[in-house]
């Protein structure tokens, strides 16, 4: 194979390798599952429909389990799309987060390097896949983190 | 004699190539995704071929050393030598083109390479659809680092080896 051949070639595959990554990140990468508050139609007193904006359109469980085994249940009314809005959103829930990396929860640090434990996340029964900044959430979704020894 | 210094320039010689890496490495750490560790491996085996080749284990070593042994060092124990081994075989070329679609194509396919070992271990689940889940996870990231190794090795080749011809001698 001559050299030019070899180089488009190469270009080729790294031209096709960029559009199957692009490709199966928008097809299996996080997707909003909620357009956030939902709007509806209400009559006022004259009988004219106005739109009113519904507030906490969704309803997310975030439930706390700490090095002790102790679960806290936080229930959120929330347009959040995201899992670190409905975190920042829970009353009396506080966390601290590191690169991307949630270091600590209600004051418990879990911190990989230093305790050899993390804080895991779960929605339902699985185990999230994306960060807090990436995790989407819908209604009804329960998610669970929990202190994790290594 | 003769022989006693030839060893001694060459354990130098790694040693300083290991040392350029790492220092990149650390000068580049706020950027992330964005690194020179691909265009210095590439570069010191076309340059220096099989001999160079032991900065892989020892660069590994001196990085579980520096940040702890963790699955990401197991990951560095074939993505690396991988790199390397390409590159030996495109030793020929002469033109950056060539290297920077290796630089990029690697830096592509980063995120995948790093998957594999979660198709065997992970909490808590591991498995296909685990790795699968770590890989797309990481997409974005693999496309800063591919699209930032192709840059940098076509914008770096020539200097680079341009001044590597005047000062380094062969090991």
């Amino acid at each position: 194979m001559t050299k030019n051949k070899k180089i488009i070639l190469g270009c080729v595959a790294a031209v096709l390798l960029l559009a199957a990554l692009v490709g199966v990140w928008f097809a299996f990468g996080p997707q909003s599952t909620n357009e956030g508050a939902t709007t509806t139609a209400i009559t006022n007193e004259a009988g004219e429909s106005t739109p009113s904006t519904e507030k906490g359109g969704k309803s997310v469980t975030i439930e706390v389990v700490n090095k002790a085994g102790v679960t806290t249940t936080y229930n959120v009314r929330t347009d959040a799309e995201y899992l670190r809005g409905v975190m920042e959103e829970a009353d009396g829930l506080t966390f601290v987060e590191e690169n991307g990396m949630v270091m600590s929860v209600n004051g418990e640090r879990a911190d990989y390097t230093l305790d050899k434990a993390y804080w895991a996340f779960y929605i339902g029964e699985a185990y999230c896949n994306y960060g807090i900044n990436d995790q989407p959430v819908a209604d009804g979704d329960v998610f669970r983190i929990v202190y994790t020894a290594a | 004699m003769r022989k006693y210094r030839s060893e001694l320039h060459y354990i130098a010689t790694i040693g300083v190539l290991v040392a350029l890496i790492e220092a990149c490495k650390l000068a580049m750490a706020h950027i992330p995704n964005v690194e020179l560790t691909s265009f210095w491996l590439i570069i010191f085996t076309v340059f220096f071929g099989r001999k160079a080749m032991i900065a892989v284990p020892i660069f590994t070593l001196l990085e579980g050393a520096i940040y702890g042994f963790g699955l990401w060092w197991v990951m560095y124990l074939y993505t690396w030598p991988a790199l390397v081994l390409v590159a030996y075989m495109m030793r020929k070329s002469t033109s950056a083109l060539p290297f920077a679609l290796l630089s990029g194509i690697f830096g592509l396919s980063f995120g995948f390479l790093c998957a594999i070992p979660y198709v065997f271990v992970g909490s808590p689940t591991p498995g296909l659809a685990y790795a699968f889940g770590y890989w797309v996870a990481g997409i974005p990231f693999d496309l800063t680092h591919g699209v930032a190794n192709f840059v940098l090795m076509l914008v770096l080749y020539r200097p680079v080896t341009s001044v590597m011809e005047k000062v380094a001698r062969p090991l």
